[in-house]
């Protein structure tokens, strides 16, 4: 049974996130967070920031480069 | 819109294209420009570079039809086309080498211990309350471009535009350790960014 640190625990947070770590190593990670209030706070915030950048930098198409984008290409394919 | 039947797949409007039909290429164009625009924007971080590396994309894409085989899906071969031609896009600008990031990692004692308090280490999670949209737009735009342009494109496929891990390292040719290896980067350098900006001083 290993011993996860607040340290190397951060280091297997993306693959528990993504379900790739042996069940052992997630059981002890889970158990190191669960007992560490450090680790639960940085956990909240490592799965929130993909989600507040993700918000923060939905860019929308203007108008108007819709339609310069298909002018430009009409014109390159003639 | 198509009038009657499902909405024809990428892949045969691709075939289409590719014969020379030029309404099968705008519909792929209208499919996915809003996409490739915002992909490109969160590459480049700049709305001029970001159209122009749209169009672009969409040049290299009309003529590389004939060289689409299908053996990944037209998405992906999209997808790695616009990534390389925004950020072909950014490096032509020759901006100055962005700041690192670096120093937003977290620190840990010599026990291995968050040296941060649970209230630090949670700020984060909380910096939409503490900027308005407008600031942590730009903020987050800045700090995407901050990033080393390796961490960038996997955060930014795999986080931003919501790619699976293995789609992403198909557009990336890489391993899909490699780019949750990538990503997680990304994801503490951006983590400890958003922090320190939502951290009220007191």
């Amino acid at each position: 049974m290993s011993d996860v640190s607040c340290a190397s625990g951060v280091e297997l947070l993306m693959d528990y996130l993504e379900g790739v770590l042996p069940t052992e190593t997630a059981a002890a990670l889970e158990a190191h967070v669960a007992g560490c209030p450090r680790c639960e706070a940085f956990v909240a915030s490592y799965r929130e920031t993909p989600r507040i950048v993700r918000e923060a930098t939905a860019a929308t198409l203007p108008a108007e480069l819709e339609q310069s984008l298909m002018a430009f290409l009409r014109a390159r394919r003639r | 819109m198509g009038v009657s039947g499902p909405e024809p797949t990428d892949e045969s409007l691709a075939a289409r294209a590719a014969a020379g039909d030029e309404s099968a290429f705008e519909a792929i164009v209208s499919r996915y420009q809003a996409r490739v625009f915002r992909l490109a924007w969160r590459l480049t971080a700049n709305g001029g570079d970001a159209a122009d590396a749209m169009q672009e994309a969409f040049l290299q894409a009309y003529r590389g039809l004939g060289s689409f085989r299908g053996e990944s899906r037209f998405s992906t071969w999209l997808y790695r086309i616009a990534t390389n031609a925004a950020l072909m896009q950014r490096r032509a600008r020759s901006r100055r080498p962005a700041e690192s990031l670096e120093a937003f990692l977290p620190c840990f004692d010599a026990n291995g211990l968050h040296a941060a308090t649970p209230a630090e280490l949670q700020a984060a999670a909380h910096v939409e309350e503490r900027l308005d949209r407008r600031r942590l737009a730009e903020k987050a735009h800045a700090a995407i471009g901050r990033l080393p342009e390796t961490y960038r494109e996997a955060f930014v496929l795999r986080d931003l535009e919501e790619m699976t891990t293995a789609q992403v390292a198909e557009v990336l040719g890489l391993e899909p350790a490699a780019v949750r290896q990538r990503v997680h980067r990304a994801r503490l350098m951006l983590r400890g960014y958003l922090g320190a900006l939502a951290e009220v001083k007191p």
